[in-house]
């Protein structure tokens, strides 16, 4: 009975102080945590996107509030002065997980500027080309917003990188979801970029 | 006194270096050695996780019960580990990328349960610290030594901090991509443990 | 048709021991006789199984919901040392010959990478629930494969005038290599 005892207490003051410990840890890395993120997964996509824009997309970001999750939203002043919002999107059903895609829309032309992958974990030489050769992801360019983004094996207008299908499907998902989230948020974009 | 804790330092340095001589810890050892900057970073990291672990449960071997001391130990190298994640997360985000899964796969590393029983468990804390310690060390090396061949024969580079390479001979041949990849990470690794037995063996 | 990609890609592609080097140690260890594989491979089969379901339930329901993920690594290996305890008890009770016959290997399965990589996977690739499920069966038959087929060859090449510095772990290693070898042919089949 007694040995139950301490070994009951042993274990749970363990777990609480080891809670607390890393409860601790966790808040005080948090904000540098987010800068990290930031920085190296989704900075490169916008300064590859927003190359020639006239404003600083980073230091403007904003986030968005769309009831069931936050989307943080980078403004990008065109050299010919229209305006364009890029923000990041999830494809599902990559090969390696969920694959991040950075899309820059032109709010005023109603087109895509383009797309860059942002995360994956796809096959290295295979999927991973979609992220380091951009002649798949080019395919997003200056899109018109009523094309259908999908695979033309999927009645779409992109065509796959060879070998790499299922990297491909996941990325136009992520793609045709930046075609509806948009949509659906322009109202409150045009709302904040005011 | 002073012997015998450079004693228990210095053992993890060769006599019983893993993974060579103290057959653990081969899941990292196989993924991370890519490159020598990865190998470095998970072994400082494991070696963070093996200090602090021992001597903690160094500390409190007195006083976790018997019966539980495999979950208590676990709950204790756990903790390590997660702080581990969290602070390479903010400060080294890059090579937290690189290492992945195997981080949080520290906690199953069988070196740091491994010491923890053998070693931490029977031995006063500052012993403890030098095990573990020595060992970390020792493993770091492993790593870094491995990681240098794999990367020298599989890509012609050297990569120590930072991402880019301090010396590149990829223009002078053309390098054995089967080392950087898995098959080569294996026919690596038997090879280099067998030159260890030549040269312990005399 | 989602599923059998998946499996092919679990059990060929990316294979959780030849490809993504989970589950080294036991590879190792228990493939010297083709009995302890086999018997390895069901434990594994059985443990990564459940360990995939409930670790995939406690991040939804438990870590998720309590914004609590960065407690992932350490609840996780609790479930997986707890189930593997459990497990150990079932069998010294119901097939005492298995019991017997895994001998440390059993308890070590706490410390297979590959069990706890598996479920740390599952929730990377953000599976739902039967996706998880199959996901973690195909691993641990991957593993099994791996596993039978290593110790199949291994039986044969010990049986070899082997050079003693290579003997038992490099020859291993070796061999282990031109398997994996072998398994990246499977690549760009899905």
């Amino acid at each position: 009975m007694r040995e139950m005892i301490s070994m009951i207490v042993v274990l749970t003051v363990l777990a609480s102080v080891s809670g607390g410990l890393l409860a601790a840890v966790k808040s005080g890395t948090e904000l540098r945590i987010e800068e990290q993120v930031l920085k190296f997964q989704k900075a490169p996509a916008i300064e590859s996107l927003f190359s020639d824009v006239t404003n600083d997309p980073l230091k403007e970001r904003f986030n968005l509030d769309t009831g069931e999750t936050t989307i943080q939203i980078f403004p990008g002043k065109m050299p010919d002065g229209s305006m364009a919002v890029a923000f990041e999107t999830l494809g599902k059903g990559g090969y390696g997980g969920d694959i991040g895609l950075m899309v820059a829309i032109d709010m005023d032309k109603d087109q895509l500027v383009g797309a860059r992958v942002t995360t994956h974990a796809e096959t290295p030489g295979l999927g991973s080309r979609a992220k380091d050769d951009l002649t798949f992801v080019s395919q997003f360019n200056d899109k018109s917003l009523d094309t259908n983004l999908a695979l033309k094996a999927d009645d779409g207008t992109i065509s796959a990188i060879s070998g790499a299908t299922v990297t491909s499907r996941a990325i136009t998902r992520a793609a045709i979801e930046a075609q509806t989230l948009y949509n659906d948020l322009k109202p409150e974009i045009m709302k904040q970029i005011q | 006194m002073a012997q015998s804790l450079a004693k228990e330092f210095t053992k993890g340095l060769w006599a019983e270096i893993p993974p060579f001589r103290l057959v653990l810890g081969l899941c990292p050892t196989l993924a991370v050695t890519k490159s020598v900057e990865n190998g470095i970073g998970m072994g400082l990291a494991t070696t963070f996780v093996l200090v602090f672990s021992n001597l903690l449960i160094s500390l409190l071997r007195n006083v976790i019960p018997t019966k539980v001391r495999i979950a208590c130990y676990i709950v204790i190298i756990a903790t390590f580990v997660t702080i581990v994640e969290l602070v390479m997360q903010a400060y080294t985000y890059p090579l937290f990328l690189k290492l992945g899964i195997f981080i949080p796969l520290i906690v199953v590393n069988c070196i740091v349960l491994g010491r923890a029983e053998a070693f931490a468990s029977k031995n006063n804390p500052v012993m403890a610290l030098a095990d573990g310690l020595g060992i970390g060390i020792g493993f770091t090396l492993s790593l870094a030594s491995l990681g240098a061949v794999r990367e020298i024969l599989g890509a012609g580079t050297i990569t120590i901090w930072g991402g880019s390479p301090i010396f590149d001979l990829s223009h002078w041949f053309h390098p054995f991509t089967f080392m950087v990849e898995a098959p080569g990470a294996f026919a690596a690794l038997g090879l280099m443990l067998a030159g260890m037995n030549l040269i312990g063996k005399k | 048709m989602e599923f059998f990609e998946l499996a092919i890609g679990s059990i060929f592609i990316n294979n959780i021991i030849l490809a993504q080097f989970l589950g080294i140690c036991p590879f190792i260890g228990t493939s010297k006789k083709m009995e302890t594989a086999v018997g390895m491979s069901m434990a594994v089969v059985f443990v990564m199984v459940m360990a995939g379901m409930i670790t995939w339930s406690v991040d939804t329901f438990l870590l998720k919901a309590l914004n609590v993920e960065y407690l992932r690594t350490l609840s996780f290996i609790l479930v997986i040392a707890s189930l593997v305890q459990f497990v150990e008890m079932f069998l010294k009770k119901s097939i005492p010959g298995l019991y017997a016959g895994l001998g440390i290997f059993l308890p070590l399965i706490t410390t297979n990478c590959a069990v706890m990589g598996a479920c740390l996977l599952n929730i990377g690739n953000e599976y739902h629930f039967t996706k998880a499920l199959m996901s973690s069966f195909s691993y641990a038959i991957g593993f099994g494969l791996a596993l039978i087929l290593f110790a199949g060859v291994r039986e044969r090449v010990n049986l070899g005038p082997v050079p003693k510095p290579l003997q038992d772990t490099s020859i291993g290693l070796i061999t282990a290599g031109i398997i994996a070898l072998t398994f990246t042919s499977f690549r760009g089949m899905v």
